[in-house]
């Protein structure tokens, strides 16, 4: 099973291999980043993607529960023992608990997951032979939650992109935005943004202050949409009619109505 | 000399009576581009527009308008932005009776402001039916801001329609005016 990404999406795929209860490994080749992702009986088992190559140390430092001075040395101690050997040692010396390890590994995987779905473009290649060595520790994960969870938040993209058409417009406070700041439950993110909230910064340049991508901004300025904290502002601030151009509009405008308040009486 | 022409273009979900709206008002009869529905989920009527409606008002000897009517269903939204070039203004007409098309009206709403920044109104159409929402009810749902004008409206009835184009123009003039300030 071989393809591209434009042809047939990350979350379709990974559908697929879940429904089908596939065993094998997905590589997948992209500008920005390769994966390769191994599955046995439709759960993914082991995942290397976006610069985390799988290992345990990587994992473990991408969950934040070592260093990466630790994750190199750790790295190098592996090349010898292998990643099961590394983890009895780790846990046997009190380092850290098993239960510490599953929970970091499940969730890289599931951050894989995430981030292989919203790819659209790279070619990938299924080889149902292909499985991760012995040494590695593989945890299997069920995808079918994190499928249906990342449709919805595609679905959810999708309506955004149609609520908030262009990210060259403004926003101002809406009628909400009166609450008393303590009052509100906000993350970071919306923070952040609510900050740059004025006349002058459009969403594309909040965006860019906020380091945020197309559909980060888009999602925290549709939740501060949602609650009635923000609004798009249209209003031009592009060059205004001269005075003339202005006379000539209203006189043109005025003889509209005068025609069509006549409609009826013809 | 040709006539100087305008544009007014009416917008809004599949099957909120855009094409309706432009039959009531225009003096020819509407070049209408309906094609016989084939998706079964659309079939709450026979047919829709595919392209455009397009009806005309003289004003006088110098001075033509043109109505636009937009193609309702998404995939035909290609047609959105060229014909919203240069438009007077535009009118959201919204099916008072069929909530689940507000979040359309609203998504196809911002779009329009996107693509030009001309003054607007939304019609809430089909209120002539029993089971229409609300006017104010409806502007609660679309979280219209309250300077947008939100006016009640049966696109079969040529004074209603009237109406709702003599408003959009009285925006044109009020926001010309604010601008002066």
């Amino acid at each position: 099973m071989q393809g591209d990404l434009k042809h047939f999406g990350g979350t379709q795929l990974l559908s697929l291999i879940s429904l089908a209860k596939k065993t094998g490994t997905l590589d997948v080749d992209r500008s920005g980043g390769a994966a390769s992702l191994a599955f046995k009986e439709g759960k993914l088992i082991f995942a290397a993607i976006g610069g985390i190559d799988g290992s345990l140390a990587a994992v473990l430092a991408s969950a934040g529960r070592i260093s990466q001075d630790q994750a190199s040395a750790l790295s190098k101690r592996a090349q010898q023992t292998g990643d099961k050997q590394l983890g009895l040692l780790m846990i046997q010396k009190g380092y850290i608990s098993q239960a510490d390890i599953i929970k970091s590994i499940k969730r890289h995987a599931i951050l894989a997951i995430t981030q292989f779905a919203g790819w659209d473009s790279g070619k990938f290649k299924f080889e149902p032979t292909k499985l991760p060595g012995g040494d590695r520790i593989t945890v299997p994960v069920d995808m079918e939650n994190v499928i249906i969870k990342i449709s919805r938040e595609k679905k959810r993209d999708e309506e955004l992109e149609r609520e908030i058409p262009s990210l060259d417009v403004y926003l101002r406070h809406g009628d909400n935005a009166k609450i008393d700041p303590k009052e509100l439950q906000l993350n970071k993110d919306e923070w952040q943004v609510l900050r740059y909230v004025g006349p002058k910064n459009t969403i594309r340049m909040i965006a860019k202050s906020c380091n945020m991508n197309d559909r980060q901004i888009r999602r925290v300025v549709g939740s501060l949409r949602e609650a009635g904290l923000v609004e798009l502002d249209f209003k031009v601030r592009g060059p205004k009619l001269t005075t003339e151009q202005k006379k000539e509009k209203k006189a043109l405008v005025n003889r509209i109505i005068g025609r069509l308040q006549t409609i009826g009486e013809d | 000399m040709a006539a100087q022409t305008v544009k007014m273009v009416i917008t809004g979900p599949f099957s909120s009576g855009k094409t309706q709206f432009v039959q009531s008002i225009s003096e020819i009869d509407v070049v209408a581009t309906e094609r016989k529905i084939s998706s079964e989920a659309e079939k709450v009527k026979e047919a829709t527009t595919v392209a455009m409606d397009f009806g005309r008002i003289t004003v006088d000897d110098d001075l033509v308008l043109y109505l636009f009517g937009t193609p309702g269903q998404r995939r035909f939204d290609f047609m959105w932005e060229i014909l919203a070039e240069g438009m007077l203004g535009f009118v959201v007409l919204v099916d008072s009776a069929r909530p689940e098309t507000f979040r359309e009206a609203k998504s196809i709403l911002e779009t329009f402001r996107a693509y030009a920044p001309t003054p607007y109104v939304v019609a809430a159409n089909k209120q002539d039916l029993d089971d229409a929402w609300d006017v104010d009810d409806l502007r609660v749902a679309l979280r219209l801001d309250e300077n947008v004008k939100m006016l009640p409206c049966v696109a079969a009835d040529k004074e209603s329609v009237k109406n709702v184009l003599l408003q959009l123009l009285y925006s044109i003039l009020e926001e010309m005016d604010m601008d002066d300030e």
